[in-house]
């Protein structure tokens, strides 16, 4: 692969001042966000359809469009996880067509984390961090430890300290320092960006961010190219961050504005449980305005963020695509999961719940037409947050060694051969 | 000295308070307003504090208990 500087600088999201690609995500002025910009008129020459099919299926086919210098070092097999052909769940939803992403595959952590972290590891030996860290209650930690692990950089993990031992354990098995911190959310966070700033670590959802951010879109570029390089006409992501979101519109537009993809009308729909929603009771008060959520209380916790810092941005994307918002309650969030699994085969954790449940609503209220198409997005495998649906996905019925007791089992439910 | 970049949450009762006035008496620290947006509902200001560290922690405690909503400019530091 070429290494030209397609990465060309950082750039504030509100008063567009470039800056150097170094490792800050704030803009001095006025305080907002920084992304990454692209020197798109050179992509144009060379980024093809035929060049990203030549490349391996990974997410770096794309990476002309993500922000590194050289080439990828870090995740170099993460991405292109399937898009799967959900006919009975489009049955059972009241959709044309439906399309699950399938991020709950990724590699090697069984979450899309694995494409923003890839990206921010590969970044931060560019710029030459020999520690990286960051602060999460579970995904990206794991994302985190084992992408770090691999690239033989010492990493540090923060967590709050009352977090569930399994997910603790998967941070540990990488050989990651995980450090417990006691408090309330609020303080546990301000430490986090006051370490953030003292130490000369690549905080990868911190001083990282915009690296690590841009990952994301290499779910959108592969929603398009595994459609037959087209947009979904609606896509439906769970947001915690709303991060996710954004960084999608932004693929779809990239695509677009590089002639990839033949312009056409796409909708990006947000999902978030009803117990942490301040995305969307902001959408649905027709307002941009994000009012802080104090406690947040629901199953999804790895949606549980109180102060989104891209809800703003996120209803922004919504708006400008006539996508729209719902939110669900934890019995829904489990039925989603269920009903994904028993009509598509995928176990999602508890956020896949969240966007399934949300897509029913959508459909249901006719703000995703039934006679349209749909991708859900699935962030996450369900191996991780099992613990939110032990004891609502029935029991074993448990019998003796023997046929007779078997065959009372099951007379009603299948015929026998006889 | 140090510096710190804060996100400032004001509810409604707290909004017609002059509160940034009131923080820069009461501690020794500087009050620099880089950004802010006020509506009936809530207000949102983006506050640098520069003092001694000490007083900064104090100066945070004493808005807390107020009930503003104190987030470090980098929120969501922890994520899913």
């Amino acid at each position: 692969m070429s290494t030209k500087p397609w990465f060309s600088n950082l750039k504030c999201r509100e008063c567009g001042r470039l800056y150097e690609k170094e490792a800050i995500h704030i803009c001095e002025f006025d305080f907002g966000p920084l992304e990454a910009a692209y020197d798109y008129d050179a992509i144009r020459e060379v980024f093809t359809r035929e060049l990203i099919e030549s490349r391996p299926q990974t997410m770096w086919r794309y990476r002309e469009l993500l922000p590194i210098d050289g080439e990828p070092t870090v995740g170099t097999q993460v991405g292109f996880t399937p898009l799967v052909k959900a006919d009975r769940l489009a049955k059972a939803l009241g959709i044309r067509e439906l399309w699950i992403k399938n991020d709950s595959v990724n590699y090697p952590t069984l979450s899309f984390k694995d494409r923003v972290v890839s990206v921010a590891l590969s970044r931060a030996r560019e710029l030459g961090f020999k520690v990286v860290a960051c602060a999460s209650t579970g995904n990206l930690a794991n994302s985190v430890a084992a992408n770090a692990a691999n690239a033989g950089l010492k990493s540090y993990v923060l967590i709050p300290s009352n977090l569930e031992q399994g997910k603790v354990l998967g941070s540990l098995v990488y050989g990651t320092n995980v450090i417990g911190i006691k408090g309330p959310y609020d303080q546990v966070n301000r430490l986090c960006s006051e370490i953030a700033g003292k130490y000369g670590w690549g905080f990868v959802n911190v001083n990282l961010r915009p690296y690590y951010a841009e990952g994301s879109k290499t779910m959108g570029f592969e929603i398009a190219e595994q459609l037959g390089w087209k947009l979904p006409r609606h896509t439906v992501v769970c947001m915690a961050s709303g991060s996710l979101l954004t960084k999608l519109h932004k693929a779809y537009k990239e695509f677009i504005d590089l002639d990839i993809v033949e312009k056409s009308d796409f909708s990006i729909h947000g999902a978030q449980a009803s117990g942490c929603s301040p995305i969307s009771t902001a959408f649905k008060a027709g307002t941009e305005m994000v009012k802080p959520v104090q406690n947040p209380d629901t199953i999804a916790k790895s949606l549980a963020i109180g102060t989104p810092a891209d809800g703003y941005y996120a209803i922004r994307s919504m708006k400008e695509t006539g996508g729209s918002c719902e939110d669900c309650t934890d019995e829904e969030i489990v039925e989603g999961i269920k009903l994904l699994a028993e009509t598509t085969g995928i176990f999602a954790e508890t956020a896949g719940g969240v966007t399934v449940a949300c897509a029913r609503k959508l459909i249901e209220s006719g703000k995703i037409p039934s006679d349209e198409s749909a991708v859900l997005c699935i962030t996450g495998h369900g191996l991780k947050t099992q613990e939110a649906i032990i004891g609502k996905v029935g029991e074993p019925r448990v019998i003796g060694p023997s046929l007779r007791e078997f065959e009372a089992l099951v007379a009603d439910e299948v015929g026998t051969k006889n | 000295m140090e510096t710190t970049r804060l996100w400032l949450m004001y509810p409604a009762k707290l909004i017609t308070r002059p509160l940034v006035y009131e923080l820069g008496h009461e501690f020794s620290v500087t009050t620099n307003v880089r950004q802010a947006s006020v509506t009936n509902e809530i207000g949102l200001v983006c506050l640098e504090l520069i003092g001694e560290r000490g007083e900064i922690k104090r100066s945070i405690a004493w808005l807390e208990e107020l009930g503003v909503k104190v987030e470090p400019v980098e929120i969501n530091t922890i994520e899913g």
